[in-house]
């Protein structure tokens, strides 16, 4: 079963994701969300998605500092991701390839482009 | 809405524990069961007593049943579906925007990079297919001077026909189900709808866009604002486009009248550029330079000379030979060619073309004494086309050589005055018929 991760502290845009990601259900994919930095990593420390789409601001624990604790875990290593960025912001390129994560897109998002990018990361072509 | 949604949803995590809330309120005396009669959310009961629908958008889609509260606890949970649905309508409806958005950014992003307007168009014309259901797209540009909008094999006047018609008012519009609209005009092909879009700068025309369906479609509001949002973006797109290659007309032409300057004061120097010209191309061509060179080249060649201006007329024109005195004014037209164009920044870099067409390889020339690769590519060519051509024309003092004489002379030289590869490239030329 493949499972992926939408953290965002903003309710509305995690219904937006869910709604662009939804037809994955269908496809044996488990869709979970998270809220807030702390949550995410409780969640992707018992869960362990497959994908996370990873808000960078989020209050208290922002995107990077969630992505450097997950990376520093060994066996956490290949969950593989996608940090999102509001457009017109400088997005800090250095700072993410720092923490380590994979790919970083902006919002507001092209449904199109997060749909065909979970399908190519999961494997569901 | 099919059973699998409803299904789906209830089972999500929030509402799934919101309507389980609801249902232990009720002290469990009452359940959600599917369609098929399998219980979704609850304990199974023993001959319930009431059964409730559930309907979603006058469907029914699931039951409650129980013994008691059954009705009160429909009407809640119909009630928060209907919420849930709405939601999920307007997530929709906003990532429908999103997508528009993105598509815009994207849109604006390639056509901010394109100079050529023979691809802006066929841009646009891409991703109008992309975003809007089209059988067919047409960029129509308007002629001023004639008041005729023309596309590569369409032709109208203003006012006439569809396009015409919004050419003329100014106005985007949606003409579903054409053959009703008197203005239409049969075309080539058979169309069921159509919209179309003017494309303006401040307010002046500069053509027309328009989407064609040939299956009966009826196109929305919503289409005209895609439509019409691409048309503005294409508008400005095409204009760059089109003023930058004037620009480029334009400059041009002031290249070759500046050339032209030389011609009118020196016969020989006139037609000698446009031969030291032809036989560079083709020798570039042999040797495959980048077309950013090639381009270079061309410059270079039509003004190789331009410093002759600033050379008296009794030395230039003397038709004996020349004192080394005069011989050294002469070799100062490099110099004096350098300076002429430095004004030009745009110019720039055809610079070695003027200044340094008489180096040679060896490093004995003028005026820099610069030797092999040093030399600029497109000095060392028109190096060997100047001297050919040089030789092979007639003078005051003396008839042309031959062709192949001519060439002897280059190939002794060859290493020393000239770039071998040079040389060499300057004979495949002629074998290749490059220059007849």
């Amino acid at each position: 079963m493949l499972k992926l991760l939408i953290v965002d502290d903003e309710p509305f845009i995690r219904m937006l994701l869910q709604q662009t990601l939804e037809e994955l259900e269908d496809e044996d994919v488990e869709i979970l969300e998270a809220s807030n930095g702390e949550e995410a990593v409780e969640v992707i420390l018992e869960e362990r998605p497959n994908l996370v789409f990873l808000d960078v601001m989020m209050p208290k624990m922002n995107g990077f500092e969630v992505c450097k604790k997950i990376k520093k875990e060994n066996n956490l290593q290949d969950i593989y991701i996608i940090l999102l960025t509001a457009k017109g912001q400088e997005f800090d390129k250095l700072r993410g390839l720092e923490c380590g994560a994979d790919i970083y897109m902006t919002k507001p998002f092209n449904p199109d482009e997060i749909l065909e990018k979970a399908r190519e990361i999961l494997e569901l072509n | 809405m099919s059973n699998i949604n409803f299904e789906r949803l209830v089972s999500k995590k929030q509402m799934y524990g919101y309507i389980k809330s609801v249902l232990k309120l009720n002290d469990n005396v009452a359940a959600v069961y599917s369609i098929n009669g399998q219980v979704l959310i609850g304990e199974e009961l023993l001959s319930p007593s009431e059964c409730i629908e559930i309907i979603i958008n006058n469907k029914v889609v699931g039951y409650i049943k129980g013994y008691k509260n059954c009705k009160e606890i429909a009407e809640i949970i119909n009630y928060t579906f209907e919420k849930e649905l709405t939601n999920k309508a307007l997530a929709q409806e906003t990532l429908e925007k999103y997508r528009e958005t993105a598509i815009l950014y994207d849109i604006t992003e390639k056509l901010s990079t394109r100079l050529d307007s023979k691809e802006v168009v066929s841009l646009i014309i891409k991703e109008i297919k992309r975003l809007i259901k089209a059988d067919h797209v047409t960029v129509m540009f308007y002629d001023e001077e004639v008041g005729i909008l023309k596309s590569d094999n369409l032709s109208f006047n203003l006012g006439e026909g569809l396009a015409g018609s919004v050419a003329q008012s100014g106005k985007a519009e949606i003409i579903n189900d054409v053959i009703k609209d008197t203005r239409y005009i049969i075309g080539d092909y058979y169309i069921y709808s159509m919209i179309c879009a003017p494309l303006m700068i401040k307010d002046k025309l500069i053509g027309v866009l328009s989407a064609s369906v040939e299956k009966p479609y009826n196109y929305t509001a919503n289409d005209l604002k895609i439509l019409s949002t691409l048309a503005f973006q294409a508008s400005i797109a095409v204009e760059n486009a089109r003023l930058f290659e004037g620009l480029e007309e334009a400059f041009l032409a002031m290249v070759c009248s500046l050339s032209e300057t030389i011609e009118k004061r020196d016969i020989y120097t006139g037609g000698h550029t446009k031969r030291v010209m032809t036989y560079s191309m083709a020798i570039g061509e042999v040797l495959e330079i980048s077309e950013n060179d090639m381009e270079r080249l061309r410059l270079g060649a039509i003004l190789h000379d331009i410093g002759k201006i600033g050379v008296r007329d009794d030395v230039l024109l003397k038709e004996s030979k020349l004192t080394d005195d005069e011989y050294e004014k002469i070799k100062m037209h490099t110099v004096f060619g350098h300076e002429i164009i430095s004004h030009i920044k745009y110019l720039s870099n055809i610079v070695p073309a003027v200044r340094n067409h008489h180096e040679r390889y060896d490093g004995r020339g003028y005026p820099d004494k610069i030797e092999k690769e040093n030399i600029d590519i497109i000095a060392r060519i028109i190096a060997v086309a100047d001297t050919y051509d040089a030789m092979t024309s007639d003078r005051p003092y003396r008839k042309g050589l031959s062709h192949d004489i001519a060439m002897e002379e280059l190939k002794r030289n060859a290493g020393m005055q000239f770039d071998e590869k040079v040389v060499k490239a300057f004979e495949d030329a002629f074998i290749l018929r490059k220059i007849l």
